[in-house]
């Protein structure tokens, strides 16, 4: 697989998906619906999950540009434009890590209310 | 068009120029016993000017001074005079029985050569060793 | 998040080094594809970057670490063989680019581990 294809594409149904659990973390948070387990406050974890997307995003534009330079024979060093993808591809997989795990437990909670 | 190979450019011109460098070695080795040059005097030895020109380094923030790289500025004669040589018996002999003979030393054109070969080896070696640190940049990353 | 993940200081050294590596290499090239030319003095990396390097590394801060900035510089303490002024040796260019290379190796495994590493421990496998 060639480096330059090797970013993955930010998948267009993942921002509105991460964004709506961060919205229904809040309604679950509220103390008619479940039992406060956690002290920590709901507005603060949904914006940690809205800091995560824009750093990934950030970083994916990083390694965009990166690899754009490269491509139009700018001098860049090549370690720096292969170090950068790899850096996004690794955040971009822990933020579909955590959306993974906050859907698990999103229907984990869901089940649980029956 | 992608320049993965970074920080070769002045190698390239180095190889050029030595390539240029051997083979006006060769042709002075060829025409060492050359009495009839096309101007109708004995052939004169070929030499190689060299000139620098400046190239930018690399570094993104501009931390790379400017390297200097090397290219043919022209090739000129050695105005030295023409060996004499003693040869009565050779038919462009003149009264003194003396033969004006190209002013190349074989000697000096075979340590010149070995000089050249020398350097366009250590580039080639330059080349060889960029492309393996290349390939290795590119594994960054995959198990 | 993402920035303490990528933000511990030995990943920092270690693409610092990289950085620096990949500098000096250029200037070995340089030197090498010079080696005929008179009054040419070779080049190197700036004398300072590996004891900045250190020190960046002793205080184990982000910040100083990738602030550091290797460049190039004349190499002052080489001498000339010739009479023309050149300061490059082939045979010392020579290992001087073999070690370089050896570097870069070794830096670039590093930096591929500790990559590989944080994918592991993200995706688990």
């Amino acid at each position: 697989m060639s480096p330059i294809t090797s970013i993955p594409a930010f998948s267009p149904g993942l921002l509105p998906q991460i964004n709506r659990l961060a919205g229904s973390a809040d309604m679950a948070a509220t103390p008619s619906v479940l039992p406060a387990a956690t002290p920590t406050d709901s507005s603060s974890f949904s914006s940690l999950l809205g800091k995560l997307v824009t750093e990934v995003n950030a970083q994916q534009q990083t390694a965009g540009q990166a690899v754009t330079a490269l491509q139009s024979g700018a001098n860049i060093p090549l370690h720096q434009a292969v170090i950068s993808m790899q850096e996004a591809s690794i955040s971009f997989q822990l933020m579909v890590e955590v959306r993974n795990r906050l859907l698990e437990s999103y229907q984990e909670i869901m089940r649980m209310q029956m | 068009m992608i320049q993965i190979l970074t920080g070769i450019q002045n190698t390239a011109a180095a190889l050029d120029a030595e390539h240029t460098r051997l083979d006006v070695i060769s042709q002075n080795i060829a025409n060492a016993h050359t009495t009839h040059d096309v101007d109708g005097k004995p052939y004169q030895r070929r030499v190689v000017v060299f000139e620098t020109a400046l190239q930018n380094a690399m570094g993104s923030d501009g931390s790379g001074a400017n390297l200097p790289a090397i290219q043919v500025a022209k090739i000129e004669r050695d105005t030295r005079p023409p060996l004499q040589v003693y040869d009565p018996g050779n038919p462009e002999a003149d009264g003194r029985g003396m033969v004006s003979m190209p002013n190349i030393n074989i000697h000096e054109e075979m340590a010149d050569l070995i000089s050249a070969s020398r350097t366009f080896e250590a580039n080639l070696a330059v080349v060889k060793n960029a492309r393996s640190m290349a390939m290795q940049t590119l594994a960054i990353g995959k198990s | 998040m993402i920035e303490a993940l990528f933000n511990q200081p030995n990943y920092l050294a270690a693409k610092k080094t990289l950085d620096a590596v990949a500098l000096r290499q250029e200037a070995i090239n340089n030197n090498l594809a010079n080696l005929e030319t008179p009054g040419y003095k070779r080049m190197d990396l700036a004398p300072n970057f590996e004891s900045e390097l250190e020190k960046a590394t002793a205080s184990s801060d982000p910040q100083q670490i990738s602030s550091l900035s290797p460049s190039l510089a004349v190499d002052t303490t080489a001498t000339s063989s010739s009479k023309d002024g050149n300061t490059v040796h082939l045979e010392q260019e020579l290992m001087k680019m073999n070690q370089n290379a050896m570097t870069h190796a070794l830096e670039t495994q590093m930096v591929s581990g500790m990559l590989t590493k944080m994918r592991l421990a993200i995706t688990g496998k």
